[in-house]
């Protein structure tokens, strides 16, 4: 533990500062510390107080209902349409498959843009930078969406 | 890569080494090289020349991007999984 870290948790105990100005000097001396925390997260997996693990992957599952799966209706992995699904996708891919932004026609961009401003989106395609790329995709370290659907089934899309 | 597909009538799987493919591949783009400069020169003034050359670097790059993805779907009676180590 960094002197810091010790002094930080010395005035907790004093009551010199609340539990949530510790957090956020703690936040800020792990951040202060730089890729040697990130390192050691990403080995052990687990998040400390106010630190993002690195996104690697982007997992992707879909999961039936199981007791729905025994009933002869209104199961979906029953009737056969949706069944078990996992996808990891490495966000190497992602970065790559953003950057094919640059392949895109800028013809086919301003078709991209009035296609979205009349879907009531007022965004320029042409604005996102590889810096901002980047940043979405630290960005996205945070980010867990779950979704059950009406015949329990259940869809996670997060970050590893 | 490995590719493994399973349903009622086959179970099919096998392991094919990206390391084996990467000279193929190199070939391959060696063999083809001229015709890809003769073409991007030739569209170059119109601008697509540019587009050519950037396909070419982006389907390299996604190519060794490829590696980590997982996919694995699995139906009643039916599954396919893909993974690129």
């Amino acid at each position: 533990m960094s002197e810091n870290k010790k002094k930080i948790l010395e005035m907790l105990a004093q009551n010199k500062i609340s539990a949530d100005d510790a957090y956020r000097l703690l936040s800020a001396v792990d951040s202060g510390e730089g890729g040697h925390g990130n390192a050691r997260h990403e080995n052990t997996g687990s998040k400390g107080p106010g630190e993002k693990v690195k996104a690697r992957y982007l997992r992707v599952t879909v999961t039936p209902d199981e007791e729905g799966a025994n009933k002869t209706e209104g199961s979906l992995f029953k009737d056969g349409k949706v069944g078990r699904v996992n996808v990891r996708v490495p966000m190497s891919l992602i970065r790559a498959g953003i950057k094919l932004k640059s392949l895109v026609p800028p013809e086919a961009m301003d078709k991209v843009n009035k296609a979205l401003k009349e879907k009531g989106i007022n965004f320029d395609v042409n604005s996102i930078k590889n810096e901002d790329i980047e940043e979405l995709i630290d960005a996205l370290g945070d980010m867990q969406i779950d979704v059950e659907g009406g015949r329990g089934e259940k869809v996670r899309v997060y970050v590893e | 890569m490995h590719i493994k597909i399973q349903n009622e009538e086959r179970d099919f799987g096998f392991w094919l080494p990206l390391f084996l493919l990467i000279p193929l591949a190199l070939v391959i783009l060696i063999i083809l090289s001229p015709l890809i400069l003769i073409a991007i020169l030739v569209t170059w003034p119109s601008g697509w020349g540019r587009y050519a050359l950037l396909s070419l670097q982006a389907a390299i790059v996604s190519f060794w991007a490829l590696r980590g993805l997982e996919v694995d779907v699995q139906g009643r009676r039916e599954k396919v999984y893909i993974s690129v180590v």
